[in-house]
């Protein structure tokens, strides 16, 4: 099963999503922006990395950015997870090198689906 | 300077005083007539008070005239009293100015007037306008307080839930899989005899017990052959009776003809001795066989006593036996039947439990969707906050303008310092926590107004790039 990193400011989102990947038995870690998931993810691989867009310290697009911008995680799957819904916002987060784009709210099952594709 | 504010004095006294003209003009027609009628005719005295209220007529119409080619706007027009006021302010003016040399001119002090009318009439709007600045920026606070208490009621409302939620599907799948495990306990099956489930020392008690049940029909079986034997050897047992009763008979005749060969050895005499001493012996041997025989017949007596009795027990025991024996297999049959039912119950149960387990799941499932309304609810209503603030940042903004432009113009607003402070871009509500790392910082101050999050927006649910 796979490591999935998950960042979002709510904290109630955090738990759900949790819940959902640990169901099917894949290993979950949190962070509540980007600027923290940045300082876990110094010299540690995941497989998959979840995020929402808009955050305080770090939003989501800059952490695409920033993660794109290291070796390690050029090609990890990064699947945005917001409320947003626009066509601009969307591009900016393609542009920025993301993976997917999933509005909330997330069903489970549509998630699990997701991220078995991602995963490969 | 509005021009609607310049208006005549004269015209004024005008049109304060024309309808007096009226008055005077009846009274002195009233004079005219009284006076010239003693005099002259009547028709000379009627016309010439005609004439006069004719002058009188054509001055009044002058007047109004001259009143109506300059009228006063009616928004600014100062009527009754305030004219009244106005008039005695003029004649107070014209009054001393015999006296004085230089007399300020009544155009002068009226402009002047009006430009403090006007003056004042600028501060109050703005007064008033500073008021609702002062309540909305109030409101502003309140509402952004409640907003964010609601925030934070909701996540922590839902932080709960959703904690809750997930306990209860960890339980549940903890219960499915241990009804599954129990399922499994009572359905497995056995391996090298021992009953690894319910089901299999079912069967294993099942196939004991009948077994049991057939060797004691079995032992029941051989108790009746028993029986039936023990009726033959009775039945042997009474040929042997019979038997005895010949050899009895054949006792008799040989003592009898023993006793006719002792009476023929006594008629012959000495010459019968020894024959007679054989019939003795003969005699004595009939003898000793009634006596064998009667001996015979005490023993075949008890054996028959004896086989009697057994031949009863066997028959109540093989009876026992069998009636025991069915009755055991019976209740065997109905336990194994009764256990098979509560086996099959157990199972059902288990099913449903599982069944009921996997519909938990979905409903939470479901929960977990309706629970992602509260982060979609928070960033609306974050998302309302930051119009509100700007739009008091701008007032801020405006209302230091007004002070930078009049000092004054606030100094009668009570504690006006007070809430120009709270008016402040980065002032904080008292109650509102600080360095919540749940809370989503103000934008900057110079950005666009932001837009309230477009429901429903547009584009899929999920999209992969």
């Amino acid at each position: 099963m796979a490591t999935i990193l998950t960042v979002d400011d709510t904290a109630s989102m955090r738990q759900m999503i949790s819940f959902t990947l640990n169901s099917v038995g894949h290993d979950v870690i949190q962070a509540s922006d980007g600027k923290e998931a940045l300082a876990l993810l110094q010299g540690k691989k995941v497989d998959l990395v979840i995020a929402d867009v808009n955050m305080p310290n770090m939003d989501g697009i800059t952490l695409v950015k920033s993660l794109r911008a290291l070796a390690d995680f050029k090609f990890t799957p990064i699947l945005m997870l917001t409320t947003e819904s626009q066509e601009s916002k969307r591009q900016q987060g393609k542009v920025a090198g993301a993976t997917g784009w999933i509005v909330k709210p997330f069903n489970p099952e549509q998630l699990l689906t997701i991220v078995k594709k991602v995963l490969g | 300077m509005d021009g609607r504010l310049s208006f005549n004095p004269t015209s004024l006294r005008q049109a304060a005083s024309w309808p007096r003209w009226w008055l005077w003009a009846v009274v002195g027609m009233a004079f005219t007539l009284m006076w010239t009628i003693p005099f002259v005719p009547w028709w000379a005295g009627l016309g010439s008070g005609l004439c006069a209220v004719l002058t009188l007529m054509v001055l009044a119409f002058y007047a109004r005239k001259q009143y109506e080619e300059k009228p006063l706007d009616g928004e600014d027009l100062m009527e009754g009293r305030e004219a009244k006021q106005v008039l005695e302010q003029v004649d107070a003016l014209m009054l001393p100015s015999n006296n004085i040399e230089q007399i300020p001119q009544v155009d002068e002090v009226l402009q002047s007037m009006a430009a403090d009318n006007q003056r004042r009439r600028l501060e109050d709007l703005m007064r008033r306008w500073v008021d609702v600045a002062q309540r909305y920026s109030e409101a502003a606070l309140v509402l952004r307080k409640e907003i964010y208490s609601v925030i934070k009621q909701t996540e922590q409302a839902a932080n709960t839930i959703a904690g809750s939620f997930e306990a209860v599907i960890n339980k549940a799948t903890i219960q499915a899989r241990q009804a599954m495990e129990l399922l499994e306990g009572t359905q497995g099956a056995a391996s090298d005899g021992v009953p690894q489930s319910l089901k299999d020392f079912i069967q294993v008690s099942d196939e004991r017990l009948n077994k049991m049940a057939d060797e004691v029909v079995r032992v029941a079986d051989l108790s009746v052959n028993m029986v039936r034997e023990l009726d033959g050897v009775q039945n042997r047992t009474q040929a042997i009776d019979g038997f005895l009763l010949d050899v009895e008979k054949l006792a008799d005749q040989t003592s009898l003809l023993a006793l006719n060969a002792d009476i023929e050895a006594a008629r012959v005499g000495e010459h019968g001795r020894g024959f007679s001493v054989v019939a003795t012996e003969v005699r004595r041997l009939s003898k000793r066989s009634h006596e064998f025989s009667d001996r015979i017949r005490v023993h075949l007596k008890e054996v028959r006593t004896g086989l009697s009795k057994t031949y009863g027990d066997m028959r109540t025991l093989s009876a026992a036996d069998m009636e025991h024996a069915l009755k055991i297999k019976e209740d065997v049959i109905s336990l194994t039947r009764s256990l098979e039912g509560k086996n099959r119950e157990v199972a059902e149960t288990v099913s449903r439990i599982n069944e009921i387990s996997k519909e938990i799941a979905q409903d939470v499932q479901n929960v977990v969707v309706s629970l992602q309304f509260q982060d979609i609810t928070s960033q609306k209503l974050n998302s309302m906050l930051e119009p509100m603030d700007d739009l008091r940042r701008t007032l801020y903004h405006l209302m230091q303008e007004t002070i930078g432009l009049d000092k004054n113009l606030l100094k009668n607003l009570p504690g006006n310092d007070h809430w120009l402070s709270r008016m402040r871009p980065d002032h904080k509500i008292e109650e509102q926590p600080e360095a919540n790392p749940e809370e989503k910082p103000m934008k900057d101050t110079k950005q666009e107004l932001p837009k309230i999050h477009e429901a429903g927006g547009n584009g899929p649910a999920i999209e992969l790039f």
